[in-house]
């Protein structure tokens, strides 16, 4: 009884695994597609697609500011999130849980909301639509990971090290940069790794936020309304194969960190 | 000599040692930056208040801010303000929810598709979390669970279009019946509220795999060990044991992929029809054309916005709820 339910199980993992990964596997080969019309059968193959990615400027362009939005945003993210981090973790003061509660609300918001919302409070404040705005929006977006990261993190540091560094005279700042901050950076560097690609992913927020120029996914977005092409497959693979690779990359650092602490 | 002597020695030494040769020594005994430290430490209430500032002002500005504002736009009749027009308080925008179907209509369609393929994969993922943490060894579990990951890193457009492909008209499903003989025409699988349920399932998956493992693996084996001794069968076991002691998971898994399919807008847009219109595409709607509309678009994110919580936080009491009525 336990062996065939076992089997059963097991198809269905196997089964999910294939739902998981077998329209990735189609979308990467559909870019290998000597024709212009996108659908099975592939009678024949061609690299051109995706050479033809490497010389598109547009593609090129809306990469870089993809790219740079993230890494912007993530600077921003990291430092307010540590942070908040260091200011919730375990202390108790007045309104403690407020302050946590506002701190995780816009991971909460679905994607739709908090982009409208984003985009009205970038009037109200004056940002216009562009590069600005969307660093902005998404730094605040990622902000509650971060927090949830470091806390985490900051939890196992052994208090009689802060202790220990205040009694040989270090201030709290110095202890903060000599001891507590050496001790979080394996969490810092998966936070970091995270919200890079949150941002580099996301579409609702630089599609509300945006200005003429697009980020990778609007560009994506904006060609698939007007028709699909083997183009878009090479483009969309290789904003697969990036993030993939950044994906399992921080994957075994964060385990490897698990492993230290 | 006590122990508190010698370490005020200690102490002592330290602070005559020669403190220049490292960066950090050479920083506090540097005369501005040991002023700065003494005035900002003087009391604990004043560098807890130093500490605090900052991130307080930022949740209030940065994440409670858009929130309010967008409240506060809903209840307006003109945003932005035109020159020369005077903005006045108004419920006028609830209230155009209600007059007309197109736009309540797809709101609750929204709710109903959100909850249906929150189901959905609630029964897909729970078999696969339950193969991870029970028939899986410790040692390929952390394996099996990543090859899962990989896929979820990958954005939600890339994600999207994957699905356009898998389920188009020459795409590869039915490609595959075609062959095998079921059909002789393409089953028109796109721009329907199937396409689109595949779609959202498959983005959100991974909100849901995770707190269902992460309850199934807490769960120790020798409850059903105890309850196979006392003669259930398979069936009961899982009714009567795994299942009132997954609720949580299942609960914070749900709630998660509730919330998340309620916002999703350019996967309703690239996989939806026109009779799959969702409520996300009609506040959209309202930030495309000119500024008088906002405050009606602000509105209707409200609505949503409050609904969807509402929702979830009924749901999450139900659960409690039958939690507590098991554990009795």
């Amino acid at each position: 009884m336990n062996r065939k339910n076992r089997i059963i199980l097991s198809c269905v993992y196997w089964a999910f695994v294939a739902y998981v990964f077998v329209p990735l596997i189609l979308m990467v080969l559909m870019g290998f597609k000597d024709s212009n019309f996108i659908g099975f059968p592939i009678r024949s193959y061609t690299l051109e697609w995706y050479t033809g990615v490497f010389d598109d400027a547009e593609t090129i362009s809306a990469f870089v500011y993809s790219v740079a939005i993230a890494v912007l945003s993530t600077v921003i993210s990291i430092l307010v999130g540590t942070w908040i981090a260091v200011l919730l973790e375990g202390r108790s003061f007045w309104g403690r849980a407020v302050v946590f509660g506002m701190t995780v609300l816009p991971a909460l918001i679905p994607g739709i909301i908090s982009a409208i919302a984003f985009r009205i409070y970038a009037r109200y404040l004056g940002i216009e639509p562009g590069m600005g705005a969307i660093i902005w929006a998404h730094a605040v977006h990622n902000v509650p990971f971060v927090v949830l990261v470091v806390m985490a993190r900051l939890s196992t540091l052994p208090k009689s090290q802060i202790e220990a560094a205040r009694d040989l005279g270090a201030d709290p700042l110095i202890a903060f940069l000599r001891i507590t901050f050496p001790y979080l950076v394996p969490a810092i560097m998966g936070a970091s790794i995270f919200c890079l690609l949150l941002s580099f992913d996301d579409f609702v927020r630089s599609f509300f936020l945006g200005g003429y120029e697009p980020t990778l996914p609007v560009l994506i977005f904006a060609k698939l309304k007007s028709g699909m092409s083997p183009e878009i497959n090479a483009i969309a693979t290789v904003a697969l194969v990036l993030t993939a690779v950044i994906g399992v990359w921080a994957e075994r650092f964060t385990r490897r960190m698990n492993k230290d602490s | 000599m006590t122990y508190e002597a010698s370490a005020r020695k200690e102490r002592g030494a330290a602070e005559k040692a020669p403190a220049d040769r490292t960066f950090w020594g050479r920083l506090s005994a540097w005369a501005p930056y040991r002023a700065l430290a003494a005035m900002a430490t003087a009391s604990p209430r004043r560098q807890f208040l130093i500490l605090a500032i900052f991130p307080i002002l930022w949740v209030l500005t940065q994440h409670l801010g858009p929130m309010l504002q967008m409240l506060r736009v809903s209840l307006t009749d003109a945003y932005p303000v035109a020159p020369g027009v005077e903005q006045h308080f108004t419920f006028d925008s609830y209230l155009r929810f209600f007059q007309d179907p197109l736009f309540w209509m797809p709101f609750f369609r929204t709710l109903i598709f959100a909850g249906v393929f929150t189901f959905c994969t609630l029964i897909l993922t729970y078999p696969v979390a339950y193969f991870l943490a029970r028939h899986v060894s410790r040692k390929n579990q952390m394996l099996f669970l990543l090859l899962l990951l990989i896929p979820f890193w990958v954005g939600e457009i890339v994600r999207t279009y994957a699905i356009m492909i898998l389920l188009g008209n020459t795409g590869a499903v039915n490609l595959v019946l075609r062959w095998i003989g079921l059909i002789d025409r393409p089953i028109p699988f796109m721009y329907t509220s199937f396409s689109m349920g595949v779609g959202i399932v498959y983005l959100t998956a991974l909100y849901m795999l995770l707190p269902l493992y992460s309850a199934l693996e807490k769960l120790p084996k020798s409850m059903n060990e105890a309850a196979a001794d006392l003669g259930a069968g398979a069936w009961t076991r899982f009714r009567r044991v795994t299942l009132p002691l997954t609720l949580e998971g299942i609960s914070s898994g749900c709630t998660l992929v509730f919330l998340i399919s309620t916002g999703f807008y350019a996967t309703p847009v690239l996989l939806g029809g026109p009779s799959t219109t969702v409520f996300a595409e009609t506040i959209a709607g309202f930030f495309h054309v000119a500024g008088d509309e906002w405050p009606t678009g602000a509105a209707f994110a409200v609505i949503m916005f409050l609904a969807a919580l509402g929702i979830s936080a009924a749901f999450q009491r139900l659960m409690s709820a039958l939690r507590k009525g098991d554990t009795k």
